[in-house]
């Protein structure tokens, strides 16, 4: 007891101020992590949410242990990616080459890298293709006969083949004698079949998805004729907001184009190659004005960003 | 000299073993004449071979050739898609792909596809082989220099221009004829 009481003034004040210290930093690290930020991607839907998220939550994953941010992936339908962006639910963006024209048209959208996949790496091209033995052999037999387009946001799927339609004299909403849109997932692939089934005498398809079908034994190149190409234009592309921290910008597009088709990570108790995964093969550095082709096809349609009404 | 039964029967033995060796050798200079043969056979089922598989090749890719000429480029890649999945390390493949892929200007994916053909098969840039493409490759080359070369120096940083930089050196080095 004597003791304690012996122990000078000074020494009871370095031991308050001590304690004060520590209970500080505690308190300090407390607050870091409730202000721990988590910073969202929105990955356009291309069939089903849960494939968008099976295909890039490796991705997400390899993101955020390759830059030591935390990054979610937020699935988004084609047709609520600008809304959501706008308001603020996402940061970063991978989409069609077409959202991304709008997205950097309106709000000034950062080009991070664009996607490989397929023969033409970045790009990809659409379409117009009829079955052999329909008795269509040029562009010009489709008037009059059945058509079916991608989804309207589609870059190679919609915008490219209404674009070399109308430079071709072939205006799709009067010469045609209807055309239409396929529902629910898998577009793409739907129209491809429509035309090889007899529903519809043509169709716009894109280029990718005619590789794709064909590589995987689904379709046989012979059973179609291709009546008109579109020129080659970029895939699909990831995008940061313009507020976006520069050093995270960097850090995200050195990440992107790092990755080979040996890269793994750990999701879910399995290492999954992360490419291979996201139907991926590889990332590219492209030019904003790289896209420019893709702006002035959707001048000519009447489409966003420079849909006139 | 009194020949007895038992000296008969060593003259006997002798000849006998005097015509097997006769035999023998016969036979071995019979069979080194046939191995001198077999040498030049195999060197002949080497060439048959080579024929066969020229002729084949240009058997199966005949329909991607046809459509190419009728200007069909699209319908000759999606033909060619297709030969892929039947004989996925057929370095003709990647070589017509190149050639198609460079018509339409892309020159950056044709250069992928000239280096994967001839890393298969060193045939294509061999002046005596039936197959060579060397002088078609060699104006490639110059081309994608220019084209690559000047994009690479603009800009340094672009990793997708140094992988098209690196396969561009790796065709210069086998057309220069260096090694795998």
């Amino acid at each position: 007891m004597r003791l304690i009481f012996a122990v000078p003034n000074t020494a009871l004040k370095s031991l308050a101020l001590f304690t004060a210290l520590i209970c500080a930093l505690l308190l300090s690290g407390c607050n870091a992590k409730q202000e721990h930020k988590v910073m969202k991607i929105g990955y356009m839907i291309c069939n089903s949410e849960q494939e968008t998220m099976d295909r890039f939550a490796p991705l997400t994953r390899y993101l955020s242990d390759k830059t030591g941010i935390e990054f979610e992936p937020v699935p988004v339908d084609t047709q609520d990616f600008e809304p959501r962006f706008k308001k603020g639910e996402f940061a970063l963006t991978h989409g069609n080459s077409l959202l991304y024209v709008i997205l950097r048209e309106r709000y000034t959208l950062t080009l991070l890298a664009a996607e490989k996949r397929g023969r033409f790496g970045s790009r990809t091209g659409g379409a117009i293709i009829a079955r052999k033995d329909s008795g269509i052999t040029k562009l010009a037999d489709i008037k009059g006969k059945r058509m079916v387009f991608g989804p309207m946001l589609a870059p190679t799927g919609y915008l490219a083949e209404y674009d070399l339609m109308l430079r071709s004299g072939i205006d799709p909403e009067k010469d045609l004698a209807y055309y239409a849109i396929p529902p629910g997932s898998f577009k793409h692939e739907k129209l491809i079949y429509a035309v090889l089934y007899g529903q519809f005498d043509v169709a716009a398809a894109p280029l990718l998805d005619l590789e794709l079908m064909v590589k995987e034994g689904k379709i046989s190149a012979e059973d179609f004729v291709i009546l008109a190409q579109t020129p080659i234009i970029p895939y699909c592309t990831f995008g940061a907001a313009k507020d976006t921290d520069p050093k995270i910008v960097a850090k995200v597009r050195q990440a992107l184009l790092e990755l080979t088709p040996e890269t793994t990570v750990e999701v879910g108790g399995e290492r999954v190659k992360v490419l291979k995964t996201a139907w991926i093969d590889g990332f590219e550095e492209l030019k904003d004005s790289d896209y420019n082709p893709i702006r002035e096809m959707a001048k000519r349609v009447n489409m966003p960003p420079y849909a006139t009404y | 000299m009194k020949i007895d039964a038992f000296d008969k029967l060593l003259w006997i033995l002798l000849s006998v073993v005097l015509i097997a060796l006769a035999l023998l050798l016969w036979q071995g200079s019979h069979r080194s004449g046939a191995s001198g043969k077999s040498v030049s056979d195999r060197a002949m089922e080497r060439e048959l071979t080579y024929q066969a598989r020229v002729a084949l090749v240009q058997k199966l890719y005949g329909p991607v050739e046809e459509l190419r000429s009728k200007g069909e480029l699209q319908s000759a890649l999606l033909k060619l898609d297709e030969l892929a999945r039947l004989y996925p390390g057929e370095a003709h493949g990647y070589i017509l792909q190149a050639e198609i892929l460079q018509q339409l200007g892309l020159i950056e994916t044709a250069l992928t596809n000239y280096v994967a053909g001839i890393r298969l098969d060193g045939d294509y840039i061999d002046k005596k082989s039936p197959l060579s493409r060397r002088e078609e490759i060699s104006r490639f080359v110059a081309e994608a220099e220019r084209s690559i070369g000047s994009r690479a120096a603009a800009n340094p940083s672009n990793r997708t221009l140094a992988v098209a930089r690196k396969d561009l050196n790796y065709l210069k080095s086998r057309l220069a004829g260096g090694c795998e």
